[in-house]
């Protein structure tokens, strides 16, 4: 019973929270700012739900097809490592804020830098590899 | 053949997610420490909201100076180390997407909530994220106020997860209190061995949120710029200090250089008004005080210039006034700021003319700029020209 009105009482803050949110949101702006927040919001999930998680299932089919047994745990490490870091560097890689009075702002080589990563990634992902088949190996000469 | 093709363009079921590794013993897992980032985000959001606002009931302290500095910096952090925490919990509850609807009404409409929710805590998070991210590099490719839609936005998304908690609130405890490879929360058909172990895909996790933390924080925390590959800024410019926004894109520089620059002090009818090197031969107080920008970037710098409050006290401002603050800039939403009355009178706030012992840059400021301890940096209003105290 107690469980239950602790659900409850955390359930009732959260909708009033939201609410209060969604006055805020909608009072604040004109029609057109607040058709593109919505296109912002709606685009995001469909994006990930659609493309992101679609290309995820399928790059995975590919990798467990071409991959040897060993490979597999380190390409997968490396995939999510590399992968949700690359995607938050999006708006630095593209340089879209880029602005040519300001040289303060973006003053980084970032796909030299993302190269590194990617170069430290997939030797990370060999090196682990090379272990885990040698590894493998040693134990079906033991057996 | 036929077969085949009909099987391909087929809508998938929860069954065809046969992984182990897509447990409710992950999800509460990463789904705990994604709820301490966005509570950590929510937290220091609100502070910088209500930093940024003209009235404040309750001042906003002017101590310590650097705390801005580690709030809006720690907003940043935890909302880049959500991204890879946000992604892997989408993916452990992704064939949760693909539940078929109950039958009977009332079943129906509990669900329908349910997933209503859920549709909003998500569209929500994804927001929150990269809208910040964005915004974080300056790039702005919407039509939406940022400030105004991210603020909203935090609270929709703050209140979801609330409603989202409270459903889950017995699997959540239930799968925190046993071992992580326990399967009473499983779906049952997900049984098959993943190619990681369920302790390896939550280390892994871990690892990608701090490699996220280490390459972008660097823009804010100066021990990890050599490694941050991916920090907004460097923290090189002038005297050391990056710029935000430049003299030319604020369209300053001919009344920033002209030699009629004249900087006035206003209280009602009395007004005092100085060339720069009239206030170069004033007292020079040098205080070091971090410039600490909304979009997470933040660097220390030493400065030097009069005291606000010794220029308010020329023409007799009372202490605890609301000041205005003027720019040259022609036009913008920061031309004119609120300089609350606690940072006006705090010993520290200065009218800088000089940064590093260097004379001010003209992308710093130069004649003259504010600066204050424990301010938003877009507040720290540069190109000053006249204070002023309506009486």
């Amino acid at each position: 019973m107690r469980a239950q009105l602790t659900r409850a009482g955390i359930g009732a803050v959260g909708v009033v929270v939201g609410l209060f949110g969604a006055w805020f949101l909608l009072t604040r702006q004109d029609l057109d700012q607040l058709t593109s927040a919505a296109t912002w919001l709606v685009v995001g999930v469909v994006l990930h739900d659609g493309v992101l998680a679609g290309a995820t299932l399928l790059l995975a089919a590919i990798a467990l097809r071409l991959l040897p047994r060993a490979s597999r745990a380190p390409a997968a490490v490396g995939f999510v490592v590399l992968g949700s870091v690359t995607l938050l560097a999006v708006p630095v890689l593209g340089r879209f804020g880029e602005r040519p009075d300001n040289a303060t702002l973006l003053d980084r080589d970032y796909p030299a830098g993302w190269l590194v990563l990617a170069l430290l990634t997939v030797a990370a992902v060999i090196v682990a590899s090379v272990w885990r088949s040698r590894r493998a190996t040693r134990r079906r000469s033991l057996r | 053949m036929v077969r085949r093709a009909r099987r391909t363009v087929k809508v998938p079921t929860e069954a065809d997610f046969p992984s182990r590794l897509r447990s409710a013993a992950v999800t509460a897992r990463v789904g705990m420490w994604l709820g301490i980032c966005f509570t950590i985000c929510f937290a220091t959001g609100l502070i910088s909201h209500y930093a940024q606002n003209h009235s404040q009931p309750i001042p906003f302290p002017t101590s310590p100076s650097w705390g801005y500095r580690v709030t809006q910096g720690l907003h940043i952090i935890t909302g880049t180390a959500s991204v890879p925490l946000l992604l892997v919990k989408l993916w452990t509850v992704y064939p949760r997407l693909f539940v078929r609807p109950p039958k009977g009404a009332r079943r129906l409409l509990l669900t329908g909530l349910e997933r209503g929710s859920i549709a909003v805590l998500v569209a929500g998070a994804v927001f929150l994220l990269a809208s910040g991210l964005a915004n974080s590099s300056q790039w702005y490719p919407w039509a939406f106020s940022f400030r105004a839609t991210h603020y909203a936005v935090a609270w929709i998304t703050i209140g979801a997860l609330l409603v989202h908690i409270a459903v889950k609130l017995p699997i959540i405890r239930g799968a925190l209190s046993s071992d992580v490879e326990d399967t009473t929360y499983d779906r049952p058909t997900a049984t098959r061995p993943g190619v990681l172990s369920r302790r390896g895909l939550l280390r892994t996790t871990w690892v990608a949120a701090g490699v996220a933390v280490l390459a972008t924080a660097g823009s804010t925390v100066p021990i990890l710029r050599k490694v941050s590959v991916f920090g907004v800024r460097s923290g090189d410019g002038p005297a050391g200090i990056p710029i935000n926004k430049s003299a030319a894109a604020a369209k300053v520089a001919p009344a920033a250089l002209s030699g009629d620059y004249r900087f006035s002090v206003a209280y009602g009818e009395e007004e005092r008004s100085f060339s720069r090197d009239e206030l170069l031969a004033m007292e020079q107080r040098t205080e070091t005080l971090p410039i600490a920008c909304v979009e997470g970037w933040s660097a220390s710098g030493t400065w030097s210039g009069v005291r606000v409050r010794d220029l308010l006290d020329l023409v007799g401002v009372p202490s605890g006034s609301d000041v205005l603050v003027v720019s040259l800039q022609e036009s913008g939403p920061y031309r004119e700021t609120i300089l609350q009355g606690n940072f006006a009178d705090d010993d520290r706030t200065l009218l800088a003319l000089a940064l590093e012992g260097e004379p001010l840059a003209l992308d710093h400021g130069y004649p003259a700029r504010l600066i204050a301890p424990n301010r938003p940096g877009v507040l720290q209003t540069k190109w000053v020209t006249r204070l002023e105290v309506s009486a």
